[in-house]
């Protein structure tokens, strides 16, 4: 069989550990979050930075507390809250990557139980191959409504493994 | 629970199988039915707000079905059919062999806001199983969850780790 070439094989299971990590997320399994992240793995997003997988699972341990507090739907309950990630810009170089992806959330808080759209934002990420999967080293969590947390200006995969 | 082995034959696999879920998704809003039911195998199970029917032929029925209720429920404010496209995001995939699953977060738009602008409708996640067949991986079960169906919602588990463990069975 011809090989494929490396960075078709590293985005298939890039793309693959993106959705594992939304969806341990937005379903608050913190383990399975955790398990996204290198043991020395850094998460820093709008509520904080977190260094070390034992200290992301703990802070993910409290997402779903953190994220009813913000979201709600329409009659005051938690709201349900998906986070989706589209186009992935990724550098592959020898075992490390790179990755820039923009992400929008959707959730039922909008008027009677639709759907709204709060914000969007950028991941930034720093990934490493480890025991044949990929995982993330470091991710910045940019938000385009929060001061302070937004991207650019300048284009962000311009800079993507600068300084390795 | 075993883990997935990533290995070239997940990358190629797993690129024919998100090329199947987009064909899918522009012969369902295209309404091109003789394309869709030719994703399925011929003993697909197919699970939607409707029910679960078995079989290709009835999954036509009940997929022309929908389509007759979507046209009645989703309209522009001239009264005409909107135009209603479901959109396919992240994608979470589990690959042994011949044999696949699913776990994908799905929404839908349609031009039915006021002025005919975009008008989110509702959100959920495909829970499929699929099966390579003459070299051609197609769905032999497509469970279509909604997030705004009461009873139809996914989770409250992560729906990754069902796709995990029904690898074994």
């Amino acid at each position: 069989m011809v090989s494929l070439s490396n960075h078709a094989r590293d985005r298939a299971e890039i793309a693959d550990l993106m959705a594992r990590y939304l969806f341990a997320m937005d379903y608050h399994d913190a383990d399975a979050y955790a398990e996204c992240f290198t043991e020395d793995g850094v998460l820093d997003y709008a509520m904080g930075t977190l260094v070390g997988r034992e200290a992301i699972r703990a802070e993910a341990l409290v997402f779903r507390d953190k994220i009813a507090e913000v979201f709600k739907d329409w009659q005051g309950n938690p709201a349900k809250l998906r986070h989706l990630v589209h186009q992935k810009a990724l550098r592959v170089d020898d075992g490390r990557a790179w990755h820039t992806g923009l992400w929008w959330e959707m959730t039922n808080g909008g008027p009677e139980g639709s759907v709204a759209t709060p914000s969007f934002g950028t991941y930034e990420d720093e990934l490493v191959r480890v025991d044949g999967r990929w995982l993330f080293q470091r991710r910045k969590i940019y938000n385009e409504f929060l001061a302070g947390r937004e991207s650019g200006p300048g284009n962000p995969v311009r800079t993507m493994g600068e300084g390795r | 629970m075993t883990s997935q082995q990533y290995d070239d034959a997940y990358a190629r696999d797993r690129a024919q199988i998100e090329d199947l879920m987009a064909r899918y998704l522009f012969a369902l809003d295209y309404n091109d039915l003789d394309s869709f039911i030719e994703m399925f195998t011929d003993d697909a199970e197919f699970e939607f707000a409707s029910g679960r029917v078995k079989g290709k032929a009835a999954i036509l029925e009940a997929v022309k079905r929908f389509k007759v209720r979507i046209g009645e429920h989703y309209k522009d404010e001239d009264g005409n059919p909107a135009v209603l496209r479901h959109v396919l995001a992240h994608t979470a995939i589990r690959i042994e062999k011949d044999r696949a699953w699913t776990r994908a977060q799905w929404f839908e738009m349609a031009n039915d806001g006021p002025g005919k602008s975009l008008k989110m409708g509702t959100f959920g996640i495909y829970e499929d199983k699929l099966r390579k067949v003459g070299g051609r991986w197609l769905f032999s079960e497509r469970r279509i969850m909604n997030e705004f169906l009461p009873g139809r919602e996914s989770g409250p588990d992560n729906p990754v780790r069902s796709m995990d463990a029904a690898v074994g069975l």
